[in-house]
């Protein structure tokens, strides 16, 4: 489905350049649920913002189902962004004036496809059947996640990515919030690229790589 | 109280610059406005102080007049009438010091401009004998020059005029007083206090160059040109030691009893002594001196004001700006109280950011006011009023005053942000509910049916009604700035201009001397003239020494039927002639001040000959207080016919010399317009500078509060972006915002300031000076266009905010 080859991200700096990504090769096939493991630093966060277009790899190559994908141009980038991209943030970044079905509808609206029946039937799939017509502070921060992860993959995006999505969960609520994601995103058929320091969801992965210093350390299916 | 925390606090500050400079801003405006107006007034005050004082370099103006409007007293009437009032003296702590009479006439200069056309410019002569009192003013300036009068073929002619018309000493003038022309020598250029102000009588405006002169001879140059006996008078001027307080026509207390007592004491024993209709009149009876004072009293009063409304604005929004600094840096506050940082500690900083926000203002608006705006004032006042200003006065007590109003407003503000900041509860904050405010339900259930998209921007529009609601009023007092200025310069233009050209069809009016009407009528019947008498004279209401004018007039007309004049109906009817008791209508202005109504029955002193009218009617349109009376009525009691004719002069035909000769002069309706036109070309700039700032400081407020609700969705907006928003479509949501918030603020804007022009002038008008203000929808449509406008264009900047954010970032600041 997607495919990097020599991906670099270089900061040039006063002190010298520091290489967040050091030439990365990655292929992610359709349906696959990746893993992106490794110590702080490493470049998990730099290598996930490359692949959501949210920013430009100093060299390398980088296509999407056969297509090169933009870089250096903002809006291009969006619109690369709008129709394949979902994101999951650690910290939710739920709207607060509008309600949790608004929430959905909003990523729908910006999609351009709008189907409320279909942002319900997402709500229920994560379990929130009873906190529809909720504004976010009104509901917990596990059910907020649930949110956001429905209206990340309401307008049925590609590839869905998450940066640290259960980090500012309990453990508890992190496996409940994972099990909804991978329930979700099989019933959508739905790609994950999935950034933690947490050793322990791995199991919720069909496929773990593990980075450091900007290199690929190892690349290693899960067996479930 | 740390220092750190005040470091920290004022790093934050400076993190958000445009919007501090913008409060600076605001501040600097109101202390400069302040500093510049105030100037302006203490300035005129001082001037005129200096100028009517008795010393050397003074003119020695005159405490009470006494004014004959029927003919002249001769050299032994007149010594007599000063001899009975120096021996009656009433028995008050004022003390009698010289009666001086005066000849004063009307007359006409013969001109001829540099087209070589020959006109006919009204003017006033003042022969002055003795020069005890009301002397011409000489002052050492580059504007006058010479010596005063001493021979009967020498005039000092009014600077006003010479400098209008290119007189210079040296120059011969040929002048009239209702007895041929004569020539006159000029030897000297200078002013006098009738005439500082320099307008014809009853006229509000300037009179514009060429089209009014004044001169000052010796008595026996003015003898010579009326061919009055020597030591004719009309007047009677009366000096009393020390300056006593008189009635200040603009308030409604009698400031000055004593005075009062002597004039009516004065006019009851001269009435009953000799016949003629006099006039006993104090410094508030001189149209300049009350003019000029009245105006210098404005300003005076409403310096502290204009720094306080500025400053307010200034307040409300720093007021705004900490509120948002405060919940911006909630987290950090709370971390500090977690950590064992005390209340005490933290509220100072807030404090000592506005006071120091003030300060800085304060101190630049200072500079700018005492180095330009107060100069620049002085100038733009000489240029109005044609009189030098010897010295600018700019005391410390009026720096300090507006530094003081200033600070007093940014502490308040400071306040309660600071408190707020000190009053938080790291508990609450960090479970985030000193935030994060819940739309309410109400919002959601009626925006529901929006698109998310529209709804979102309606709902965080209102997230913050407090703000939205004192950027309302913040607004609205930015937009009264400007509205004011607009809504009074239509007002103003409406009644003079609209008044002279809409509703008076002559364009000369002839002024003579009693009798003197019928040379005129019968050169304007044997030329085909339409003409119409028209009888004016001073008249006040019983026990109040406050003039009107009473005009006495043939026809009266509220529609445009041809009539010379035609009058604004506002309120009952036009008077029946010769009715049991005399019907008159007054304008809306006496009606005001004095509480008069349709159907009264008032008492009116002529001179000392009491009155009884009906008010049948209310006028609109008049600026100077004015009492309507059928002419035949008002000839019953004044015993002569009329002191001017109105006429229309067809195509062709112009007044001739040898009439003119004859009168007290010509008054031109069509100077009077341009004059008035002249006026507003110079105050033209101060107007524009005024809008101008008006709609700056309504941009500065706005552009404050906008960002602040951005800033505030920074967040919101780069999830949204990461989420793949186009730029596009979060553009049009905020422009969908900034409309909504144009539209309600522009609709609020302009009804206040609508409301609080009314209110100003209802504060502003004087007796002398009346008008009110008419609201229409265009100025209606313009001031809140005007708002909407500038929410409109704030929209791009928002979007380059946007724009320009960084995604990377903004998704590191998400994730953690
Ligand atoms: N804007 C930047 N400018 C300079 N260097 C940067 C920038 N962003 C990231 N880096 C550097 O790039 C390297 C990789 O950073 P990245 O955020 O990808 O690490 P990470 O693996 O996500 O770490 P963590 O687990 O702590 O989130 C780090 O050394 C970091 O210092
Ligand atoms: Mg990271």
């Amino acid at each position: 489905m997607m495919e990097m080859t020599g991906i670099k991200r270089h900061y040039e700096m006063a002190s010298g350049v520091v290489k967040a990504l050091d030439g990365i090769d990655l292929q992610v096939k359709a349906g696959e649920r990746l893993l992106l493991l490794g110590p702080s630093g490493s470049g998990k966060t730099t290598l996930l913002n490359c692949i959501a277009a949210l920013d430009s790899p100093t060299e390398g190559t980088y296509f999407f189902e056969g297509n090169p994908v933009p870089r250096n141009a903002a809006e291009q980038m969006t619109t690369f962004r709008r129709d394949t991209i979902g994101f999951v943030f650690q910290n939710f970044n739920l709207l607060q004036d509008l309600t949790v079905l608004e929430n959905v509808l909003l990523i729908q609206e910006i999609a351009g496809v709008i189907d409320e029946k279909r942002a319900r039937e997402l709500l229920i799939l994560v379990g929130l059947e009873n906190e529809i017509d909720r504004f976010p502070a009104e509901i917990s921060g596990g059910q907020q996640q649930r949110v956001a992860i429905a209206r990340s993959i309401a307008k049925k995006p590609k590839l869905l990515l998450g940066d640290e999505l259960t980090g500012s969960l309990d453990s508890k609520t992190s496996e409940t919030v994972m099990e909804v994601l991978v329930k979700a995103c099989e019933a959508e058929n739905i790609t994950t690229v999935m950034v933690t320091h947490d050793e322990s969801l791995a199991k919720y992965a069909t496929r773990v790589v593990r980075l450091d210093s900007g290199l690929i350390l190892s690349d290693n299916p899960v067996e479930n | 109280m740390s220092a750190l925390l005040i470091k920290r606090l004022f790093r934050s500050l400076w993190r958000t610059k445009l919007r501090l400079f913008s409060v600076v801003f605001m501040i600097v405006i109101g202390v400069f406005s302040g500093i510049s107006f105030g100037s302006y007034a203490i300035t005129a005050n001082s001037l005129y102080d200096v100028i009517y004082a008795d010393t050397e370099e003074g003119v020695n103006l005159p405490d009470l007049w006494v004014e004959t409007h029927s003919g002249v007293w001769d050299e032994a009437n007149a010594s007599t009438l000063c001899t009975n009032i120096e021996t009656s003296w009433p028995d008050t702590s004022l003390q009698f010091k010289f009666c001086e009479p005066r000849l004063k006439l009307d007359g006409l200069t013969f001109y001829q401009t540099s087209s070589g056309e020959e006109k006919l410019v009204p003017s006033v002569w003042h022969g002055i004998d003795e020069g005890l009192v009301d002397r011409v003013w000489l002052p050492d300036d580059e504007c006058c020059e010479g010596r005063l009068a001493s021979a009967d073929n020498e005039i000092v002619l009014d600077e006003h005029a010479a400098s209008g018309m290119g007189f210079e000493v040296g120059d011969s003038i040929s002048i009239a007083a209702g007895f041929g022309k004569m020539d006159y020598t000029i030897v000297g250029i200078g002013f006098h206090s009738n005439h500082l102000y320099f307008a014809q009588e009853g006229v509000l405006m300037p009179a514009d160059a060429g089209t009014f002169v004044t001169g000052y001879m010796d008595a026996s140059g003015l003898e010579r040109l009326s061919n009055y006996s020597a030591g004719s008078a009309n007047l009677l001027l009366i000096d009393i030691e020390g300056t006593p307080e008189y009635d200040l026509q603009s308030t409604t207390a009698i400031e000055g009893v004593q005075l009062s007592l002597i004039s009516e004491h004065i006019a009851s024993n001269i009435s009953q002594n000799n016949n003629s209709a006099i006039q006993v009149y104090d410094r508030s009876g001189v149209d300049s001196v009350e003019f000029l004072r009245a105006d210098a009293e404005g300003a005076i009063k409403s310096y502290p004001y204009v720094t306080g409304m500025l400053g307010l604005v200034a307040g409300i929004t720093i007021f705004l700006s900490l509120q948002r600094l405060i919940q911006s840096q909630a987290k950090e506050i709370a971390v500090l109280r977690t950590l064992g940082v005390r209340r005490r500690s933290i509220m100072p900083g807030y404090v000592i950011a506005p006071l120091f926000i003030g300060g800085v203002g304060s101190l630049f608006g200072v500079i700018l006011g005492y180095f330009v705006g107060a100069p620049a004032m002085s100038e733009m006042y000489e240029d109005i009023i044609g009189v030098p200003i010897i010295e600018t006065f700019i005391p410390t007590s009026l720096i300090l005053q507006n530094i003081g109003i200033v600070m007093v407003i940014v502490f308040i503000s400071g306040i309660r942000p600071a408190w707020q900041a000190a009053q938080m509860q790291p508990l609450d904050v960090f479970r985030g509910q000193s935030e994060i405010r819940l739309s309410s339900r109400t919002i959601q259930r009626l925006t529901a049916w929006m698109p998310a998209t529209v709804s979102l921007s309606v709902r965080s529009s209102l997230r913050k009604p407090m703000r939205l609601a004192f950027t309302f009023f913040a607004v609205g007092i930015s937009m009264l700035i400007f509205g004011s200025m607009i809504l009074m310069m239509g007002s103003i233009d409406e009644v003079v201009i609209g008044g002279l050209e809409e509703r008076q069809s002559w364009d000369s009016q002839i002024y003579i001397s009693p009798g003197g009407e019928h040379e005129v009528i019968q050169w304007a019947e044997g030329n085909d003239v339409n003409y119409e008498l028209l009888l004016q004279f001073p008249a006040n209401p019983k026990d109040d020494s406050r003039q009107i004018i009473s005009q006495g007039i043939d026809e009266f007309s509220t529609t445009d039927n041809g009539a010379m004049q035609i009058l604004v109906l506002k309120e009952g009817s036009t008077p029946q002639i010769s009715s049991q008791t005399t019907q008159v209508m007054v304008d809306e202005g006496t009606a005001h001040f004095l509480d008069w109504g349709v159907g009264d029955i008032q008492t009116l002193e002529f001179g000392s000959n009491e009155v009884d009218v009906e008010i049948v009617g209310i006028t609109q349109g008049e600026i100077s207080r004015t009492i309507y009376f059928h002419r035949a009525d008002l000839v019953e009691i004044l015993d002569f016919e009329a002191t001017s004719v109105l006429l229309v002069l067809p195509e062709g035909v112009e007044i001739p010399a040898d009439l003119a000769e004859n009168t007290l002069g010509i008054m031109v309706k069509e100077d009077i317009i341009n004059s008035f036109e002249t006026m507003m070309k110079v105050q033209k700039q101060f107007y524009v500078a005024v809008e101008g700032l008006g709609t700056i400081l309504a941009v500065a407020v706005l552009f404050n509060t906008l960002l602040m609700n951005l800033a505030e969705r920074d967040t919101e907006l780069a999830t949204l972006r990461v989420l793949g928003a186009p730029i596009k479509s979060i553009g049009l949501m905020m422009l969908g915002e900034h409309i909504a918030i144009g539209i309600i603020g522009g609709i609020l804007a302009a009804i206040f300031s609508i409301v609080g022009t009314k209110i100003l002038i209802g504060a502003m008008v004087q007796w002398a000076f009346f008008f009110t203000v008419q609201a229409n929808w265009p100025v209606f449509v313009l001031i809140a266009g005007v708002v909407l406008g500038i929410s409109i264009a704030l929209t791009p900047f928002g979007m380059w905010r946007v724009w320009k954010m960084n995604l990377v970032d903004s998704v590191k600041d998400l994730s953690n």
